[in-house]
């Protein structure tokens, strides 16, 4: 038990543990054990693009590749290697991201024809808005024919050729211009992509700096493209999330229901999976078979994205999904693309769980395959529910639910910040930002991203953003970071009095925030972006991303989309810090121009340090260096005055 | 309605006060934390939009880059 104490923070995770080894059930936790990380990947030095290789371009042991010079077969030094691998983990990542967005604006246009039963448009202000920025028509139209035009639209950006995407246009007059210097406006998502790939072929672009420069045009169409079409066409569909009160952790299993779990990225079947269970031909038939009812529970950000919209419970972060099956309550687990480990049908042979695929873009051997579309979903997500409630009386095995469930609140889209911080009349971020001038608030930081057994599971997250709530910096929050956080309990209001500095805490407390503040899944980091950008434009803060005091990290990163996260994030002007490792350290002259070089370029850099604290306060100097270069550093004195001194006001 | 209250002053002396005259009240069912629903129709949304998030799409307000380029 002592072992399990030392790899997760989270104590229900720490229970798990030992069930699964008196269990027999190997888990992430154990294979990393295993499983050491190769030492010539882990540094980026292994370049297997083409058949003269792998190429493994190791320095001299103690000489740095400033020094000396080893090469490919095909003479690639370790600087173009290095950004290589780089490049095509921002390709791999926007993939994903553009590929769930895309999925998701398929959706928008076949519930605009009518071709989606179950899905309509659930919010006209978000369409609205979408219409504005594509420039489409609205007048008196019918909210059908403005939404497949909008669908459309945002469909077109994906193939686009030539000219800018649309959403650039959202960004500070600043920042675009800095873009458009250096010719890393992305022109369309899918070429930007496909371009990434090209570049990294053998043979072709071999210059670290283009290499990178390309990096920063392919991330960028990730967030301020395919991210953002993701999440805001996923609002018109869904609803915008607004502040909701959630549950976390594996506690919020039920022993006597039928337990449903929605695991993976995208929300589309998860939100039918949400109306199936509440279906009464269901819920009888779960009855039928002994059971209370139907519990339906997510990981990983679909979790987080069912959550903000429908309040249901959030069951664990990326390193709890074998875990849960582990649980012996789990009847289905249902997964879609992104995140999913290959073990999961193999724990699932020791319970009765069924693991079920439903994206014909991921199959698992092993699994049984659903196959999701949107013009049939609700019979795809009954079907599921079915075969959930078929598994229930079938449960093998001791039954164990840690106790552990966590209250907090969850949902904050910009638009929710403007409304709360405004007031219906006027809504604004003028008070962040008059908070942040007057000091109460030090600055914001994004703390975002998975978790990687290769460190203490959650800690390093729970660490990083105690350290930062501490020293007054607002946290903004998604992915398993913010599930992390949230079991934590830090996402709660209360959370400002213990945990936060005495000038933050002032603020939430008038306004009703919590110090943390969860703002959806991982495509919902285009979220932070726009609410940096209404900083920015809302003024007293600079007039570009760079200049706010804020920082970004991904403490306990492991996905590539991490990386395209991180890069879109240092274009966009902001301090990035990373745990865990950092992927180009053989190429000494390529982590310089990222760690130090890009600054020149973009205004913001990449740092790496795996030390939450350490990082933390990396991200405080940098905030602090920001408040000194705006003039804002100085506490202002609170001079209380007496009759005397208001006399003299009033005779002025 | 008047409801009053006592409290301690500062001093130790228990004094009456006025208490709340409001309604206890919670928002409950649909409305629950769902400010979206004060605008009404196309028109009030397309008003909300124009000063809520006037930095994208009003014409006359543009925060703080209005200086640099007039919109
Ligand atoms: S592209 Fe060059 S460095 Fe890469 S595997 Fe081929 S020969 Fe080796
Ligand atoms: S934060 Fe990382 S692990 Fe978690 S869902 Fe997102 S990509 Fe996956």
């Amino acid at each position: 038990m002592a072992d399990h104490l030392d790899r997760s923070a989270c104590p229900a995770t720490v229970q798990l543990l030992g069930k699964a080894q008196q269990d027999g059930v190997s888990t992430a936790f154990l294979r990393a054990d295993h499983v050491k990380p190769c030492p010539i990947g882990a540094e980026g030095s292994c370049c297997r693009n083409c058949a003269m290789g792998p190429c493994r371009v190791l320095l001299p042991r103690g000489k740095s590749d400033l020094e000396v010079e080893v090469t490919g077969v095909c003479g690639a030094t370790t600087d173009t290697i290095s950004a290589r691998n780089f490049l095509r983990m921002i390709a791999a990542g926007a993939a994903a991201h553009s590929d769930h967005g895309r999925a998701v604006a398929e959706t928008l246009i076949a519930a605009a024809k009518g071709e989606a039963p179950g899905y309509t448009i659930k919010d006209e202000y978000k369409l609205l808005k979408l219409a504005l920025d594509f420039g489409i028509e609205v007048g008196d139209r019918p909210i059908e024919e403005i939404a497949l035009d909008v669908g459309k639209a945002a469909l077109a950006q994906f193939s686009q050729q030539e000219g800018e995407l649309a959403f650039i246009k959202k960004a500070p007059l600043k920042r675009q211009e800095i873009w458009r210097k250096l010719g890393i406006v992305p022109r369309g998502i899918d070429r930007e992509i496909v371009e990434a790939l090209h570049r990294t072929h053998m043979g072709v672009d071999q210059d670290a700096e283009t290499l990178l420069l390309h990096g920063m045009r392919a991330a960028l169409a990730d967030g301020w493209g395919g991210s953002m079409i993701g999440t805001e066409l996923q609002d018109v569909l869904f609803g915008t999330p607004q502040p909701i009160l959630g549950q976390v952790n594996l506690g919020v299993l039920k022993p006597d229901h039928v337990n449903v779990i929605v695991h993976g990225h995208e929300p589309l079947l998860s939100e039918m999976i949400v109306v199936a269970a509440e279906d009464p031909e269901m819920l009888a038939l779960a009855r039928a078979k002994g059971a209370e009812g139907i519990n339906v529970a997510g990981i990983c950000c679909t979790a987080n994205e069912i959550l903000m919209r429908h309040g249901v419970p959030i069951a664990g972060n990326f390193l709890q999904q074998e875990l849960a099956i582990v649980t012996g309550v789990v009847d289905a687990m249902v997964v879609d693309v992104q995140c999913i480990m290959q073990s999961l049908p193999k724990v699932a042979q020791c319970y009765h769980t069924r693991i079920i695929t439903t994206s014909n873009r991921a199959h698992i051997p092993g699994a049984t395959h659903i196959e999701f579309h949107e013009h049939d979903a609700v019979n795809a997500a009954k079907a599921i529910v079915r075969a959930a409630i078929e598994a229930f009386p079938h449960r093998t095995g001791r039954v164990e639910v840690p106790p552990h469930r966590v209250d907090f609140v969850a949902g904050f889209s910009h638009e929710t910040i403007d409304y709360l911080l405004g007031g219906v009349f006027r809504a604004s971020y003028r008070p962040l930002n008059d908070n942040i001038i007057n000091g109460r608030i030090r600055g914001v930081a994004g703390v975002v991203g998975c978790n990687n057994p290769r460190v203490k599971h959650d800690s390093v997250h729970v660490e990083m953003v105690k350290e930062l709530i501490k020293n007054d910096v607002l946290v903004l929050q998604t992915g398993c970071s913010a599930i992390a956080c949230a079991k934590a309990g830090l996402l709660t209001p209360e959370a400002a009095a213990r945990y936060a500095g005495g000038g933050l805490a002032e603020v939430c407390e008038a306004v009703g925030l919590p110090p943390v503040i969860h703002m959806g899944a991982c495509v919902d980091n285009s979220r932070i972006l726009m609410a940096a950008t209404a900083m920015v434009k809302e003024g007293g803060l600079g007039d570009d991303i760079s200049d706010l005091p804020a920082a970004g990290a991904a403490p306990e990163w492991m996905s590539e989309k991490a990386i395209a996260i991180g890069q879109y994030f240092v274009a966009s002007g902001v301090f990035t810090v990373f745990g865990v490792t950092w992927p180009t350290t053989g190429s000494e002259k390529f982590t310089r121009m990222l760690f130090e070089g890009l600054e020149e370029k973009v205004k913001a850099r990449w740092a790496y340090e795996p030390d939450p604290i350490k990082a933390a306060r990396l991200m405080i100097e940098h905030i602090d260096a920001k408040r000194k270069a705006l003039g804002i550093d100085k506490a202002r004195e609170r001079v209380l005055y007496d009759m005397a001194m208001r006399r003299g006001l009033e005779a002025l | 309605m008047e409801v009053k209250e006592e409290k301690t002053r500062f001093d130790g002396v228990r004094v009456e006060v006025l208490g709340p005259t409001y309604e206890p009240g919670k928002p409950a069912g649909q409305d629950e934390g769902n400010w979206r629903r004060k605008l009404r129709d196309r028109e009030e949304m397309l008003r909300y939009l124009r000063t809520s998030e006037r930095y994208w799409y009003s014409s006359d307000w543009y925060g703080s880059e209005r200086r640099k380029n007039p919109a």
